[in-house]
């Protein structure tokens, strides 16, 4: 480290909802923070759906809810599923009924480019220091800690920057994370791979439901339809990677292939025409494969979405885990610059809370495909909790949680979703809209018990009383951008 | 840590999520009028199992008025 390096409180590396939470609930504290964005925004991305404790939540503690409302997004109030035994889709809506649907029961479907150009250009309004065209080429730490980043200006001159903590949230593909440590670790079960493209005038599932996430189960794994404008759809098929080979040939042919292939997306596009030029132009892949960092953190360095872990887009998780993480990486650290908690305490609750997050929803996920029964398909054979390999699953499970709740613990739970969806009933039914058999589930249960605080907070704000979520754990401050030990206030 | 859920409690609770001054609506007003929605709703059954009742939003979801979920929370401490 030399001389001349650049000081300030924290660096945080990439520009996603991720870096920008973290960097905006840490400048409201007062905290000086420079934003390292490789890219110049906006800029295109993939994770389109939200759920509503980021627009209601994390959206409120931003300050960003008027601009999301002007911005005109298309609003979800659920998702909508072809999956399972019922062949109409069923819905899975946020509110519990539609008496019961009030000013937060709803989230929206984003063009990232916009939705993320927001966000980072709110930062920089709350006095975040952002720089765009910025990658990071190093990380430097000592023996001790995590001290700073190198990085390269957009004049092509490499700088330095100290800090007292090193937030990385620069996603999947970056290996800014391997600095933390550990090892990244996939669930053996969810190596699934996604195809997706653009499509104009495709149809709408019928008012008021014409908002949703559709996501349909074929053969060969499932198809997201995301209504993005009245025109626009973002479609894309997850597939076993077994099938990578077949994407390298004609990726628009295997798009369209997979389409007609699943029925009620075939349908919704037969008068559509895919969209051919521009950002959405393209044919992209993904590797969607779950996985989970085997640590979120050293002293000085921290990992916030993506770069930490990721699960199976079908629950739309992308946004909500990244900005979880990071308004509890704000937390903690804001704690820390504070004086308030020591450094281990604070990453102790947050890892825990992250990893609960992660977890509650991973078991979601493998009740939810458990569901999907078809023998005679290789993709959900694959994909039951049966055919899984115990010890595979115990491992990763216990990685992610803890506690291993033990395979008879995943088939009950895929059991009672699938009789909570059976007497739900289809969409466009008065049952099919009230969501008590669902929301009564107990991983129904664990998924909404976070993001319901976090909604909570943001629409009650100071006047919320929150217990502890861990055993022995802390609680957020009245502003909720801190810790404080209950034990410590009684 | 089991306070009793008074009358008065869920009175103050309810006017407290729904941003309301206690005493501005009635004990048999019917709180989905009020604007109580899923999420209101879900706080308060939160708030009242860490408070030592054993009810979820889901029961009270049928009846949402203020004697409603005290009996409710009478009957399940």
């Amino acid at each position: 480290m030399n001389g001349t390096a650049e000081k300030t409180d924290v660096v945080v590396i990439g520009g996603g909802p991720g870096g920008s939470t973290t960097a905006t609930l840490l400048a409201k504290r007062g905290h000086r923070v420079v934003l390292l964005e490789k890219e110049t925004f906006p800029r295109y991305q993939i994770g389109e759906s939200l759920l509503p404790s980021t627009v209601h939540g994390i959206g409120r503690l931003l300050g960003v809810t008027e601009e999301l409302e002007r911005a005109a997004f298309t609003v979800k109030r659920g998702g909508s599923f072809r999956w399972g035994t019922n062949p109409v889709p069923w819905n899975f809506l946020f509110a519990l009924a539609p008496e019961l649907s009030g000013p937060t029961s709803y989230a929206y479907q984003v063009e990232r480019m916009k939705f993320d150009d927001i966000l980072l250009r709110n930062a920089a309004r709350c006095g975040v220091d952002v720089r765009e065209q910025s990658p990071v080429t190093e990380v430097l730490a000592d023996g001790e800690r995590v001290r700073g980043v190198r990085y390269t200006s957009p004049d092509g001159v490499p700088r330095e920057v100290h800090a007292a903590f090193v937030v990385d949230a620069s996603g999947n593909r970056s290996r800014v994370h391997q600095h933390v440590g550990g090892e990244r670790i996939h669930s053996e079960f969810f190596r699934n791979i996604a195809l997706f493209g653009y499509f104009e005038g495709g149809r709408r599932l019928p008012a008021p439901d014409s908002g949703n996430i559709l996501c349909a189960a074929f053969d060969e794994g499932w198809i997201w339809y995301i209504p993005l404008s009245p025109t626009l759809t973002s479609v894309g098929a997850v597939i076993s990677r077994e099938h990578a080979a077949r994407l390298r040939g004609d990726q628009e042919k295997a798009l369209l292939g997979f389409v007609d292939r699943c029925a009620i997306v075939r349908d919704f596009l037969s008068e559509a025409t895919r969209v051919t030029e521009g950002v959405y132009g393209e044919i992209r892949t993904r590797k969607d494969y779950s996985y989970t960092n085997s640590t979120f953190h050293r002293p000085g360095m921290v990992l916030v979405g993506d770069a930490a872990c990721f699960i199976d887009p079908v629950f739309s998780t992308g946004v909500h885990l990244a900005t979880y993480a990071g308004l509890l990486a704000a937390r903690s650290i804001n704690s820390v610059l504070a004086g308030d908690l020591p450094e281990d305490r604070v990453f102790a609750e947050f890892e825990g809370r992250y990893r609960r997050e992660y977890r509650v929803f991973y078991e979601f996920l493998s009740a939810f495909y458990d569901m999907q029964s078809d023998e005679e398909s290789y993709f959900w054979k694959a994909r039951k909790v049966t055919d899984m390999d115990a010890t595979d699953l115990e491992a990763f499970v216990t990685l992610v949680g803890g506690v291993h709740s033990g395979e008879q613990a995943f088939l009950n739970a895929s059991a009672d979703l699938s009789e909570a969806v059976e007497r739900t009933g289809s969409m466009q039914t008065a049952t099919g809209d009230e969501m008590h058999h669902l929301f009564g589930t107990p991983v129904v249960r664990e998924v909404m018990q976070e993001m319901n605080n976090v909604q909570v907070r943001g629409v009650l704000g100071a006047s919320v009383k929150e217990e502890p979520l861990l055993p022995d754990g802390l609680v957020p401050a009245s502003d909720g951008l801190s810790w404080v030990d209950p034990a410590a206030a009684r | 840590m089991t306070a009793p859920l008074s009358l008065e409690r869920v009175r103050h609770d309810v006017a407290e999520v729904l941003d309301e001054e206690p005493g501005s609506f009635t004990d048999d007003e019917n709180l989905l009028d009020r604007g109580l929605d899923s999420i209101r709703l879900m706080s308060l059954a939160v708030r009242w199992r860490e408070a030592g009742a054993d009810t979820g939003y889901l029961e009270l979801a049928k009846e949402p008025t203020v004697i409603a979920w005290y009996q409710l929370l009478e009957g399940t401490r």
